[in-house]
């Protein structure tokens, strides 16, 4: 009895700690996520138009976000991650960027969804960041060097779209996501039928049965929730490490 | 006779739809789900690998035109690319825990010979402000970061499958129907040699 008294403790210390080991992340409050406070009120809303003009003509979705904390991890890691959390580009196409800047590690770095790898090279960002952010950074000009680099990317995701877009690397396929029609209609009959057969029945096993898809069925609707009133949101898109970073 | 054929049938069409919603209910096609998404990872993993050692090349002989003298650094990194390459492991063979280290360990020491030879290159200014280096270098750290994110989404999905595995009602599944379904192996030897630098005040 002490034993598993003391082994249920151990369990919940341990996903205790492993909530507290988890990285947290901002709010998608825009296209422009200013959390360290770096940018103006009219710089905010400047970038936006031009982040939202370029989503209008490219589909790519483009979002600024300064970070208050890197939270003990690297840039890079924080940043696969957050784009992850957000969905942030289409989804078919996982056609998402993040800038991100984070002051209190003096680092920053561009992060590039699956899909756009191929336009968004490591040596083009690495190129922009080198050369359009970092020099306004180390002057302490942040929403300059933030306003230089956006402009580079959004130039080359333009570019990109006016030579004919096929070209793009397919994002990697997400199993289970999509279903066929006919798998809805099979599984709707299947349903039914079963739903006759224990109105007939009435076996207790049946009842438990429905119990557990029924579970089942709002477990699996939590995930796929969006919040349809905020103006903008991710669009499913991933990310898989591609970009570069750079430190001042 | 002919009433009782016509019944039978009709309680097939019945059961067996019941049947096999039952069965996927209860996490039937969850093991070949979680091994072939598994498996998916693990492709991505040697992907990034492969990229990796296709930049090596170029990368040596750029170093070459600008520091010949670290002969022994070059010729390590040609080794140990030489090493990595030779090491195949397909989808099929991430269940032999003996292959599989041998992997990790061979990319472990192109890692670490890598890492060498781009602190050396510190030492080279005409080399460090090359374009050409400069190119090399930024793909080759993007695709050491891709590297860490493929391991770990593999680890994920491995951890899922094995788990799947182990568990009720997986197990079961596993020892009826899966019986030649085994664990899957995961990375244990850190790859990166750069360290997380840690700041105190």
């Amino acid at each position: 009895m002490i034993r598993r008294a003391a082994f249920t403790l151990l369990a919940w210390l341990f996903i205790i700690g492993a909530a507290a080991a988890a990285l947290t992340f901002p709010g998608l409050t825009g296209r422009v996520v200013d959390e360290a406070s770096l940018l103006s009120a009219a710089d905010r809303a400047s970038l936006t138009a031009s982040l939202a003009d370029l989503e209008a003509r490219t589909q790519d979705q483009l979002v600024v976000v300064t970070l208050k904390s890197l939270q003990g991890t690297t840039i890079e890691d924080y940043g696969y991650q957050l784009g992850r959390h957000w969905g942030i580009g289409q989804k078919e196409k996982s056609s998402g960027v993040l800038l991100i800047v984070a002051p209190t590690e003096r680092a920053v770095r561009i992060e590039v969804g699956y899909g756009l790898e191929g336009t968004l090279t490591d040596a083009a960002t690495r190129l922009i960041i080198e050369n359009a952010i970092l020099p306004a950074f180390k002057t302490g000009d942040f929403a300059g060097g933030i306003r230089n680099g956006t402009n580079q990317i959004i130039r080359l995701l333009d570019g990109e779209a006016g030579s004919g877009a096929t070209s793009r690397l397919p994002a990697p396929a997400n199993p289970g996501t999509s279903m066929p029609i006919w798998v809805v209609i099979v599984a709707a009959a299947g349903g039914a039928g079963l739903l006759i057969y224990c109105a007939v029945s009435g076996g207790s096993a049946c009842r438990a049965l429905f119990q557990i898809l029924f579970l089942l069925a709002l477990s699996g609707r939590g995930g796929s929730s969006r919040d349809k009133s905020s103006p903008f949101s991710g669009g499913g898109g991933s990310f898989g490490g591609g970009g570069s970073s750079g430190k001042w | 006779m002919h009433g009782s054929v016509a019944r039978r049938r009709f309680r097939a069409a019945f059961l067996i739809p019941l049947i096999s919603l039952f069965l996927i209910g209860c996490g039937y096609n969850n093991i070949p789900t979680y091994e072939e998404m598994a498996k998916a990872k693990w492709s991505d993993v040697l992907n990034q690998y492969q990229r990796r050692s296709d930049l090596i090349p170029n990368l040596v002989e750029t170093v070459k035109g600008f520091a010949k003298q670290e002969s022994s650094v070059l010729e390590a990194v040609t080794a140990a690319r030489a090493a990595a390459t030779s090491v195949k492991v397909d989808a099929n063979t991430i269940t032999d825990p003996e292959i599989f280290k041998k992997f990790q360990e061979a990319q472990a020491q192109l890692s670490g010979s890598l890492g060498r030879l781009l602190a050396i290159s510190e030492n080279y200014p005409d080399l460090k402000s090359n374009q050409n280096f400069l190119a090399l270098q930024s793909q080759l750290e993007g695709t050491e970061n891709r590297i860490a994110v493929a391991r770990r989404d593999y680890i994920e999905a491995v951890r899922v499958y094995n788990t799947e595995l182990k568990t009720f009602p997986g197990s079961l599944w596993a020892r009826i129907f899966y019986s030649s379904n085994k664990p899957m192996e995961a990375f244990t030897v850190a790859d990166s040699v750069k360290t997380v630098p840690t700041v105190k005040f």
